[in-house]
């Protein structure tokens, strides 16, 4: 594989770039796996990744009904965190917030791994103990985490509204100074080329039509570009769980919801962290390109629409107005949709399933995109070991029967309310 | 922005409602012996289809009546509203 | 100061009105009627501003929505505002611009070094690079792309313009007044039809401002007037200039919004900046038009280079010329129009035209004319930095792949016309299966989705005949289908030149040995090179490329370079177009202000707070409040100096040694009526109900159906088949949900109603010992001993004339009574209370105490009830009944809910009995563990024990039934506390309850 250095560019320029090779391949699907991936999205390509790279599996193949990273991996707001109170979910994205530090090396692709510090501001004293006690479980599992003053607050951030009398007054907030942003697309992108240098067969525009089971043993799928036989199935299809799940005649504590985002025109550096707004539902970093990236309610229907309606966001931007007053005057550019698999505790699910063979990885929620690398790691880990890592133990499919939810906001099963 | 029909009301904007979720999903009945599998599929489990989705909405600003919507969740298409006592195949 | 390039005789613009304005801090003039671009090209000027990426100079493409380039800074009323285009911002008095993303000036920029450097920024270059060493990408290299990036800057003020919202219904919504728009919108509405006619130009007519036609026996220009005469005057029309409708929701909203003073220097007094419409329309007419898609050429960004239609555009309708001299170049007719314009202006043009013969109507005028026409000759480069100075031109063969000798040609402009582009974006986001139409190389809507009906060359028809004959048939069929009306218009007459074929053409080939840039995406500074590398990198997908390359991605979301990217990469996968397909279009179509999506919900608005009717008093006394869901509440009353400990601490104290009274009108209050309500309540609550009698209230808790703790309150049966369910101000309007769910899905068969009455009654919660002496005095008439109104007893008297309810519950764990009256009676009810209870040393307190009164009393609240936790977690096990089923009853029998070490709520005291101990600590065995530290539970809720002097805490924590005296550490890292606490019984004070039975 060519490396991708500032050499090399230099290197490449004086002959028009035309030296560079793809960054994956596009191959026909062989006839048997010993892995098929469904999915190719971020998840689904980091699990082929780690599968490759630290399970020395290379008979491979990701099948991807559309293009990939075409999904939420496309289309999320790119934040990076681990700011969680439970312990299940905390030491989790720990784990992929070290995957994150070094992924434009291991990848030898740039990632734009920003960790400029994500704020969550608190407007009520009540609120500022809820981040305490988050934050104290923060630190307790080896998490970075601060708690900020009004006054720390105003010297970060000092276009937030700080002024007299305002609805929503600054008390303070957390702070996860490591927490930041990536270049979504360059993360499915990166994933994709070092999967396919190590051999994983990238299977674009493939939809799969069905599953080959017998006696509950995973032997194979059926796909628009013929039938593959496979031992293994990991499935990575975040908000098209239930349609497969449906083929797999399986019931999942899933709902599938729209989450809308959208972007400002782009301006000069006004914002340098990750904020979010702590009396409602918003959040708001500026890309590197200089837009405002924002994003917060889901359009709160079961939705498979990769587009929202209006009012949604005309209430998510109402919260940005009351926390950072300059959006008014921008100009709302570009808004998208993607769609959310919701589980019914919040929390996503890496397991086991009780047919042999089938590995489930799903309920992201609107979370999933700060997961890509951990996901991957844990997901190849529980396919090719068959069993869970300790990591991901806990998002266990049968904790809905247990009674050990993972609900990090407290709002049980009513999936559409964020 | 949907406009449902209420089966109270008419045709209102999507604003004046909450949504309720699957509107297919059967309480138990009270005092009677159910299985694990049975009770999680009440409180946790759902088909979430792609297409055809029988829904509950209520009128919360409106007649405060809680509505069943058949929605195509893609499209968003209502083929159907109804009382929620009414059943929509 | 003359203007040198503005013609004497043509024009809509009003001569008569000088408007002066600055650009770059230099003082111009223009005309009332201009755009700020057209102004500036009157005066000479090209020069806008800088591309994003290689800080190429950019001048002005277009004249309107599509434009690219020139986008400036916008100063107005002493406010500024990014990224306002230069084509679109019509000019008042005293407007001051400048240009964006060049420093130290737009005419000597250092980030052109850019250019210069460009063979190393190819498409995606920066995923290749920045990656060594580690820290640099977030350290170095990030902050300087990110300064180098962005266009304007934004405003850091509060901005104090209103935008307002119209909610808007009609038959029929016709989006553009071109020809088709306003002959769909003429025939509706002469059938009887509620139209809405939109205009995003604050002119009507669209092309028929600067078409050579004529419809029926006057100019397209003056039918275009009288019909928008007409339509002003009917009733059933509403038509809005300056008003883009964006978006094409679902259902048939669609989203308009209209520009209401920015043309204006500033916004009158109670008029809004901007209006955002709603619409639903039964009926939409998308009448778009299409807009000019350039022809791609070396150097094809040189200011100077502009659209062709722009050029005739700025000449007929402000009277401005491009240039003096002049090049066109086209591969189809519709550019001749312009070299005409010209040429009657007194300017030679020489038009390009990339076919090899055609033969037309309008050609041959042009030939008549004298106009110098080169037919199979293309633009190879444009020449030039700041501004087109020459160009090189060459002839082209006939399969347009070989380049004959290229020669140089003086010019100062390149009129470029590459033929029209559909404006499908509305019909696209209604969900519309677009397709390709190869006639006309362009996608136009296919199958309607939704009630929507693309006319004119929005639909890919470029004759104004076929045109009028299908708007006026559009406008009549679907106004018919709704009115039932029949009147039907006649099709006028039109006469127009006919058009001959335009060529296939979009794409000059790069002469032997010459590199030059051609860009297709002219902000995002994306070349046809770029797109080349991508596909190269196996980057296939239109969606990869338009990623990787950022193609399309800019303020104009691709208007003019989609189609050719698409061209493009057709070309290069030797696939049609169709099947590369094209990228989502979603709303909205243009740029839209967020001030005027969110319109009023600004500042206080934003999430009203309600008040209690004795909010006033509260005010005058001092209140210091705080939010209580949707509530503002007293938090404390403060007294002298006193801050929020102390006064807290004194209100609480007063509570338990004389009497206190609070204001608890937010609690939610439900009314609970029918036959079944006791079958109800007990299905409902996990305890029993059946048997509570008349006059008697009970505390109960209900549960979600997953086991979990909902909320909690007393419910009071006022009658027989009567009862009054008190809720948590934050849970309010969920448990009202709640409980018409079941009433009306689940259990229909029971006859019971429930309604709201939070706001139908004022609260006063009087506590304390001194309590019941109150209470006799406020009650003369009522017999207010233990026997008469025991705890949990419910009465019904009047206060001084005023009817009362009167509870004897309590939160505070003292002898306390509730009294209700009817909200206009509150704040009466509370003075009283106030005035009376003076002899008993009576203080109002706020919630603050209230919390300390509730936390050593170990009653659980909010900060207990998460929504994580299960009755016995809160000490709540006791009212759950083993009796009879309940909601989420059958969940409470999951493993981890009935495990023996299960979390559960107890006191927490320092040793030390003085270090307060801050919520949200967490509860471990070792302070120096190595992370992860195991946690044991958390730190709820914390307070000043008034009754024992000293801190006292509620915490949630593993096993804690067994834990009763064990001693911990409650820690908090983030403040760098850790203190050694004891483990106690929630219940820190009257564990027995005999106070509130005393």
């Amino acid at each position: 594989m060519q490396k991708y250095s500032v050499f090399n560019l230099i290197k490449k320029a004086f002959n028009g770039h035309k030296g560079w090779e793809v960054a994956w391949k596009d191959p026909a699907p062989k006839a048997e796996y010993d892995v098929i991936i469904i999915g190719g999205g971020g998840h689904g390509l980091a699990t082929a990744y780690y599968l490759a790279k630290e399970h020395n599996l290379n008979n491979i193949a990701i099948v991807e009904k559309g293009w990939i990273g075409g999904g939420n991996v496309g289309r999320n707001t790119t934040i990076l965190r681990s700011n969680y109170m439970h312990d299940e979910n905390g030491l989790f994205y720990e784990k992929g917030m070290d995957l994150w530090r070094s992924m434009s090396q291991d990848l030898n692709f740039n990632v734009m791994y920003s960790p400029r510090g994500i704020i969550n501001l608190a407007h009520s004293d009540a609120q500022m103990n809820a981040y305490t006690r988050r934050g104290n479980s923060m630190r307790l599992n080896g998490i970075d985490a601060v708690l900020l003053g009004r006054e720390e607050i105003k010297k970060l951030v000092p276009v937030l509204d700080f002024s007299e009398n305002v609805r929503f007054p600054i008390f303070g907030g957390l702070m996860q100074p490591s927490g930041g942003t990536a270049r979504h697309d360059a993360v499915a992108w990166g994933y994709a080329r070092q999967a396919d240098a190590m051999g994983v067969d990238i299977i674009q525009h493939c939809e799969v039509t069905g599953f080959d089971i017998v006696n509950g043993k995973i032997k194979g799928i059926q796909t628009s570009k013929g039938n593959i036989k496979t031992k293994k199935i990991g499935l990575c299809v975040a908000g098209s769980t239930s349609i497969l799940a449906e083929m797999l005649n399986m019931n999942l504590p899933l709902e599938t919801h729209l989450l809308q985002a959208c972007v400002s025109e782009p301006i000069k550096p006004i914002l340098d962290h990750v904020v979010t707004f702590g009396a409602g539902h918003f959040y708001c970093s500026q890309s590197d390109k200089g837009e405002m990236v924002m994003g917060g309610d889901l359009d709160g229907y079961n939705s498979y629409a990769q587009r929202g309606n209006l009012p949604t966001l005309q209430h998510v931007l109402t919260e940005g107005i009351a926390m950072l007053p300059f959006l008014s005057k921008l100009k709302m550019l570009r808004t998208w949709g993607g769609i959310m698999d919701m589980s019914m505790d919040g929390s996503p699910i890496i397991d086991k399933t009780h047919i042999e063979g089938l590995y489930l990885n799903c309920g992201w929620c609107y979370g999933g995109f700060k997961a890509t690398p951990v996901s991957g790691w844990t997901f190849a880990h529980t396919i090719a070991q068959d069993r869970v890592h300790k990591l991901n133990a806990g998002f266990n499919l049968n904790r809905f029967n247990t009674g050990h939810l993972i609900d990090e906001k407290g709002l049980g099963t009513k999936t559409w309310i964020s | 922005m949907l406009h449902i029909k209420c089966p109270h009301c008419g045709l209102r904007s999507q604003n004046e409602f909450s949504y309720g979720g699957d509107g297919t999903i059967k309480r138990p009945e009270l005092n009677k012996e159910i299985s694990d599998q049975d009770w999680n599929n009440f409180v946790y489990n759902r088909k979430s289809p792609r297409g055809k989705h029988v829904e509950l909405w209520q009128h919360i600003s409106g007649c405060r009546q809680w509505i069943k919507v058949q929605r195509d969740t893609v499209t968003h298409e209502i083929f159907q509203t109804a009382d929620v006592k009414q059943d929509i195949k | 100061m003359s203007q040198d390039f503005r013609l004497e005789k043509i024009g809509l613009i009003n001569r008569n009105k000088k408007i002066s304005f600055k650009f770059n801090g230099k003082k111009y003039f223009g005309y009332e009627g201009d755009t700020l671009a057209s102004a500036l090209i009157a005066n000479g000027i090209h020069l806008v501003g800088r591309s994003f990426k290689y800080h190429r100079p950019r001048g002005f493409f277009g004249a309107g929505v599509d434009e690219p380039y020139a986008i400036v800074q916008l100063y107005r009323n002493n406010e500024t505002e990014p990224n306002v285009r230069a084509t679109e911002q019509e000019l008042f008095e005293g407007l001051e611009a400048k240009s964006v993303n060049c420093w130290p000036s737009v005419n000597f920029d250092i980030g052109a070094i850019n250019n210069f450097l460009n063979i190393f920024f190819p498409a995606g270059f920066y995923y290749k690079t920045f990656m060594w060493p580690k820290s640099f990408w977030y350290k170095i290299y990030e902050p300087f792309i990110r300064k180098a990036a962005g266009f304007g800057a934004a405003s850091p003020n509060h901005d104090k313009e209103i935008y307002e919202h119209k909610y808007e219904y009609c038959d029929v919504l016709i989006t553009g007044s071109g020809p088709s728009g306003l002959a769909s919108a003429y025939a509706a509405a002469k059938n009887g039809a509620k139209v809405i006619l939109a205009e995003d130009k604050p002119r009507f007519g669209g092309s028929l401002l600067t078409d050579d036609v004529n419809i029926g026996n006057q100019s397209g220009k003056d039918w275009a007037k009288n019909i928008i005469s007409e339509l002003k005057e009917m009733p059933n029309v509403i038509i809005k200039n300056r008003a883009q409708v964006f978006g094409y929701y679902d259902h048939n909203m669609l989203v308009m919004s209209e520009r209401i003073s920015d043309h204006l220097p500033k916004t009158n007094k109670y008029k809004p900046k901007q209006k955002l419409w709603y619409i639903r329309a039964k009926e939409v007419i998308i009448s778009s038009g299409s807009i000019e898609r350039p022809i791609v050429f070396g150097n094809n960004d040189t200011p100077g280079v502009v659209l062709s239609s722009a050029a005739k555009e700025y000449l007929k309708v402000y009277g401005v010329l491009v240039g003096k001299k002049p090049l066109i170049f086209t591969n189809n007719d519709s550019a001749y129009e312009t070299a005409i314009e010209f040429k009657k202006n007194g300017i030679n043009s020489i038009v390009l035209d990339s076919r090899k013969n055609p033969n037309s109507e309008i050609i041959n005028d042009a030939k008549n004319l004298g106009i110098d026409i080169k037919f199979s000759h293309v633009v190879v480069s444009a020449n030039g930095y700041k501004k087109v100075k020459s160009a090189e031109i060459s002839k082209i063969s006939d399969d347009k792949e070989e380049l004959g000798k290229v020669e140089s040609i003086l010019c100062d402009c390149i009129c470029v016309s590459g033929f029209w582009t559909p404006t499908i974006h509305l019909a696209s986001q209604s969900g519309n299966k677009t397709q390709f139409n190869s006639k006309i190389d362009a996608f136009i809507p296919g199958k309607s989705k939704q009630n929507e009906t693309t006319v004119g060359s929005a639909n890919g028809l470029f004759s104004l005949e076929e045109t009028l004959k299908d708007s006026f048939d559009a406008g009549y069929r679907l106004s018919k289908k709704i009115t039932n009306k029949d009147d039907k218009l006649k099709v006028p007459q039109v006469s127009e030149k006919k058009s001959s074929k335009h060529d296939k053409f979009w794409c000059v080939p790069l002469p032997k040995g010459r590199n030059y840039k051609r860009f297709l995406d002219f902000q995002n500074d994306v070349t046809v090179s770029d797109v080349e590398l991508a596909i190269r990198e196996g980057y296939r997908s239109i969606e990869h490329v338009k990623r990787y390359t950022t193609l399309g991605m800019a303020t104009d979301q691709g208007k003019t370079s989609n189609l050719n990217g698409l061209q493009l990469v057709s070309n290069i996968e030797n696939k049609i177009v169709p099947s590369v397909g094209h990228t989502t279009f979603r709303p909205p179509y243009t740029p839209v202000s967020i001030g005027a999506i969110v319109g009023r919900e600004v500042g206080k608005h934003s999430k009203p707070t309600r008040k209690s009717p004795m909010h006033f008093w509260h005010e005058k006394h001092n209140a210091v409040f705080v939010d209580a869901g949707i509530w503002l509440r007293p938090r404390y009353y403060k007294q002298g100096n006193e801050n929020l400990f102390e006064a807290s601490k004194r209100e609480a104290a007063n509570v338990r040694k004389n009497v206190g009274v609070c204001d608890v009108t937010t609690l939610g209050k439900i009314d609970i009526k029918g036959p079944d309500a006791a079958e109800f309540l007990n299905r409902v609550y996990t305890n029993a109900w059946l048997k509570l009698p008349v006059g008697k209230a009970r505390y109960g808790v209900m549960l979600r159906e997953d086991g979990i703790v909902m909320d909690d309150g007393t419910t009071t049966r006022i009658s027989e088949n009567h009862y009054h369910m008190t809720t948590t101000t934050a849970q309010a309007a969920n448990v009202l949900s709640h409980l018409e769910y079941y009433l009306q899905f689940v259990w229909p068969d029971l006859n019971v109603n429930v309604v709201s009455t939070t706001e139908q009654w004022a609260g006063a919660a009087i506590a304390g010992p001194k309590s019941r002496e109150l209470m006799q005095k406020l009650f003369p008439n009522l017999d207010c001993s233990n026997q008469a109104l025991p705890f949990m007893g419910y009465t019904e008297s009047n206060l001084f004339g005023v009817p009362a309810r009167i509870f004897r519950i309590s939160f505070s764990g003292e002898l306390a009574y509730e009294v209700n009256v009817e909200s206009n009676n509150g704040n009466y009810m509370w003075e009283k209370i106030i005035e009376i209870g003076k002899e008993f040393k009576i203080q109002p307190y706020g919630t603050e105490a209230l919390s300390t009164l509730r936390i050593e009393m170990g009653h659980v609240a909010g900060s207990e009830l998460d929504g994580r936790t299960i009755p016995y977690d809160n000490g709540l096990e006791g009212l759950l009944s083993k009796k009879k089923d309940f909601i989420g009853k059958r969940s409470l029998t999951k493993q981890a809910f009935v495990a023996t070490n299960r979390q559960r709520v107890v006191g927490v005291v320092p040793l030390d009995r003085k270090t307060g101990i801050p919520e949200g600590s967490h509860l471990v065995k070792n302070v120096n563990e190595k992370k992860p530290n195991p946690k044991l539970g958390h730190i709820s809720a914390s307070c000043w024990s008034v009754e024992y002097d000293n801190p006292f805490s509620l915490a949630i924590l593993k096993d804690g039934k067994n834990m009763i005296g064990q001693k911990l550490f409650a820690v908090s890292p983030l403040k760098n506390i850790s203190i050694p606490v004891e483990i106690v019984s929630s219940h820190y004070v009257d564990p027995k309850g005999e106070r509130v039975r005393s």
